[in-house]
């Protein structure tokens, strides 16, 4: 196991309700690349590395200059207590970062790259952006082995079924800003919980464009000032405790912007299979820590979208794999299948309405009205299918 | 946190893949100062597989994690699998291994949760124990269900909460150190997803018993001494009397095994406090400092619960604890007691501690605590500052033979 990882895992147990800015499937997925091209037929030269120490004054990448091909960085905080991490940016998208690195702490990440110009990212320090230069031709970093064709027509079908699904979020969002500009205060309740679903079943995959998570998604204890929150939740909170949309048009249009940037983003997205299987667990995750709680809905208690459409984005994700995982662990594929149909069934319990209104998006109930024994059921249900799911990204690299 | 993480992490770095082998290394290495202080024999490992589970008479461990499972999957192999699973972990725990798998791959979660590594096995036991709900419909075991074994009744003494209460699985973990008594615990726990959720679990620190004579009796949150007259382990005549489960009971999965009764009994350990000493002694029947009963001078003098004071009162009172669990006052009947302190913060209706002992014994059947509580709960001077909270009562196997078989193999099969 690599130390290394640890500040990352720990600083996700200290701050369970932070949500993290990056998505760490990038970070797996690089890692996930070198691996299979070390077992592969052509072995993979080794990692160049680049060493950044974290100090007051900035995080100076050296070399400042590397060839194309895979990049080890190494980080040591040198023992500055306000700059703490370290990301790898390339146009505004995070690639891998360190984050905790508390004074005397060291960690690493290794990603493939192209040439280029890179940024890392500082945050706190004198000097917070600092350039690296990747040479050689864009597309020049060596080629991962060719996955089979299984995993090659599910990351695929991948990069569809999120294309399909921020169109629908595009769409449903409209509806709903519509509704909030128009200060029709009944259609916009009702169309807050649907219009976030289509959101919920990508997120991992949002989460890895820098701000756009949390200018869509972010809750009130994420911002700093709450002045400048903007999103979904900023509007969920003027319907449900301010009872008033005054002043939320701007934030309706900034909405708006914001999920047509996220379309424009995912239309040339590409994904790997163990991408697949991380934003899996990483939906899971969602649930186990801000839905199953409440807490991310807390104003208007549609947590039940949520928890619907994190389920379903992971088990979009589960199905593409079956065909790889089916041949590589049977077993495996098997459990999953049965822990999912738990997790549904579980769920179904709380659908409101008939069938026929059901037809486009069902509907839940009011989380507030699931009593705590129920919550538990449900969160064990989670939790078992969370534990075996994340074992697939091992099964498919 | 991150900076007391950092040893821990190179040394596990410095142990590399061959973690197995690296681990007992680091055992060796601690050997000498924990054993030294634990004055332990048998070293820093207590061997897992024997006739009888260990964590029954094994040396009272300083910390306790205990969590009793209730079994979601209805599939009975699925259970047997889960029990293969964490015997095999368990096993490897209490050698200071990880839990077997791979825990290098960059692309899964390790298999060990990792927050031991480094650290010496500390004399973890692992102790399983079977619940009587276990034996209802669902997996088809009513048959193997021995006649002496069913939910205890109510006891008198006693407001449990169901929260904190039963379940069909438990799981003892002792350590002398509360970090890798946990960890066996959080990895057992892991493991049984999706085939068991915790139901209840518990912290203890602090033994209040001893089961050797090398050890000195501690005390417990009142500060007394009570568990002077505990079995030792070295008493086979009695433990095989009143702790060992028959060697030819009809339940051929119980021989070698015995019964884990669990109560939380919570102290109210403010108004304890406030409590006169003479009155504190009046309701143990001991004196506070020296732990001599109130009839003699030393410690390990037996109590004479005959002896008349000057008033013509006895000496030890009516009510005091040490007369009404005395073996002498209950035709001889004994129990290995094996409890920890509690605490778990503050009790937000009244503003103070909730803390106390959690009791746990060992028994041949579970009448004996049947009938030592029945008198305790009704009579017991020290009722005043205690209540019974919480209660498990568990049928834990005989122990699991070297190679391949599985806690409570002879349930399941044969």
């Amino acid at each position: 196991m690599n130390a290394s990882r640890n500040p990352r895992i720990s600083a996700r147990i200290v701050r369970p309700v932070a949500r993290p800015v990056v998505g760490p499937i990038v970070i797996a997925c690089a890692a996930t690349l070198l691996a299979g091209c070390g077992g592969g037929a052509q072995p993979d030269r080794p990692a160049t590395e680049v060493k950044m120490g974290l100090s007051d004054a900035g995080c100076e990448p050296s070399p400042a200059s590397v060839p194309a091909g895979p990049v080890k960085f190494e980080i040591t905080n040198t023992g500055s207590a306000k700059v703490t991490e370290a990301e790898l940016q390339k146009d505004g998208k995070i690639l891998g970062e360190k984050e905790s690195m508390t004074p005397g702490l060291s960690g690493d990440f290794t990603l493939r790259l192209d040439g280029g110009t890179y940024s890392v990212y500082c945050p706190g320090a004198a000097k917070d952006t600092w350039t690296l230069t990747v040479t050689g031709a864009p597309g020049q970093a060596p080629p991962a082995p060719a996955p089979d064709a299984n995993l090659a027509a599910a990351t695929q079908r991948y990069h569809d079924y999120v294309v399909s699904e921020v169109d629908k979020l595009v769409s449903d969002t409209k509806e709903f800003t519509d509704a909030v500009r128009a200060g029709d205060m009944a259609k916009a309740k009702a169309m807050f919980g649907p219009a976030r679903t289509h959101y919920e079943t990508v997120e991992p995959v949002a989460e890895s464009f820098g701000d756009l998570d949390p200018d869509i998604d972010a809750r009130i204890d994420d911002v700093r000032d709450p002045g400048q929150w903007t999103g979904f939740h900023r509007i969920e909170k003027a319907l449900w405790a301010d009872n008033t949309l005054a002043g939320m048009a701007p934030v309706a249009d900034k909405l708006d912007a914001d999920v047509n940037t996220l379309k424009a983003k995912v239309a040339t997205g590409t994904y790997q299979p163990a991408e697949l299987a991380n934003g899996a667990s990483e939906l899971l995750t969602e649930i186990s820590t801000s839905k199953v709680t409440g807490e991310e809905d807390r104003y208007s208690h549609t947590d039940l979208y949520d928890f619907q459409a994190n389920i379903d984005g992971a088990r979009e994700c589960f199905e593409l794999l079956k065909p790889a995982l089916t041949a590589k662990n049977p077993e495996l594929a098997q459990q999953l299948e049965a822990r999912f149909t738990d997790v549904v069934d579980g769920l179904a319990k709380y659908k409101v309405g008939s069938a026929a209104q059901a037809g486009g998006n069902p509907r839940y109930v009011d989380y507030s009205t699931v009593p705590e024994d129920q919550r538990r059921k449900l969160a064990d249900a989670v939790n078992a299918l969370a534990e075996p799911l994340s074992k697939v990204a091992g099964q498919v690299v | 946190m991150p900076t007391a993480r950092g040893p821990v992490l190179s040394r596990r770095g410095l142990l590399g893949g061959a973690a197995g082998l690296g681990i007992v290394g680091a055992a060796g290495a601690g050997l000498a100062g924990c054993g030294s202080r634990h004055g332990a024999p048998g070293g820093q490992v207590v061997p897992f597989h024997g006739a009888h589970q260990a964590g029954i008479v094994t040396d009272v461990q300083d910390r306790l994690a205990f969590a009793a499972f209730d079994v979601t999957t209805t599939r009975r192999e699925d259970l047997v699998d889960m029990l293969r699973t964490w015997t095999a972990a368990a096993e490897a725990m209490t050698r200071g291994a990880p839990v077997p798998g791979d825990s290098s791959s960059a692309e899964m979660p390790p298999a060990d949760t990792g927050e031991t590594v480094g650290m010496p096995p500390s004399r973890l036991t692992v102790t399983i124990g079977f619940g009587p709900s276990l034996f209802d419909q669902r997996f088809g075991l009513g048959p193997r269900r021995p006649t002496e074994f069913a939910d205890l009744p109510a006891l008198p003494g006693e407001i449990l909460d169901p929260a904190r209460s039963g379940g069909d699985i438990a799981v003892q973990a002792c350590a002398d150190d509360p970090a890798v008594a946990f960890h066996a615990v959080r990895n057992l726990a892991r493991l049984g997803r999706g085939t068991v959720v915790t139901r209840w679990a518990q912290l203890g620190f602090g033994r209040t018993s001893s089961t050797s004579s090398d050890q000195e009796t501690p005390r417990n949150l009142m500060g007394f001494k009570d568990g002077t007259r505990n079995i030792h382990s070295d008493d086979t005549a009695t433990l095989d009397r009143y702790v060992w489960a028959d060697v030819a009971a009809p339940q051929a999965w119980m021989r070698g095994g015995s019964y884990l009764v669990a109560r939380r009994i919570r102290m109210f350990i403010e108004t304890w406090d406030r409590d006169r000493l003479g009155d504190q002694e009046a309701v143990f029947g001991r004196a506070k400092a020296s732990g001599a009963p109130l009839t003699g001078k030393t410690e390990f003098d037996p109590p004479d619960f005959a002896a008349l004071g000057r008033d013509g009162e006895p000496v030890i009172p009516e009510k005091a604890h040490i007369r009404l669990a005395a073996f002498e006052n209950n035709g001889g009947l004994r129990i290995l007691r094996r409890g920890y302190s509690y605490t778990d913060g503050i009790d937000p209706r009244t503003g103070t501690l909730d803390a106390g002992l959690f009791f746990i014994a060992f028994m041949k059947d579970p009448a004996q605590f049947v009938t030592l509580q029945t008198k305790l709960g009704s009579h017991d001077g020290l009722n005043e500052y205690i209540r019974h909270v919480g209660s498990g009562l568990f049928a834990c196997p005989g122990g699991v033979a070297d190679g391949g078989t599985y806690w409570g193999q002879g349930l399941f099969e044969g």
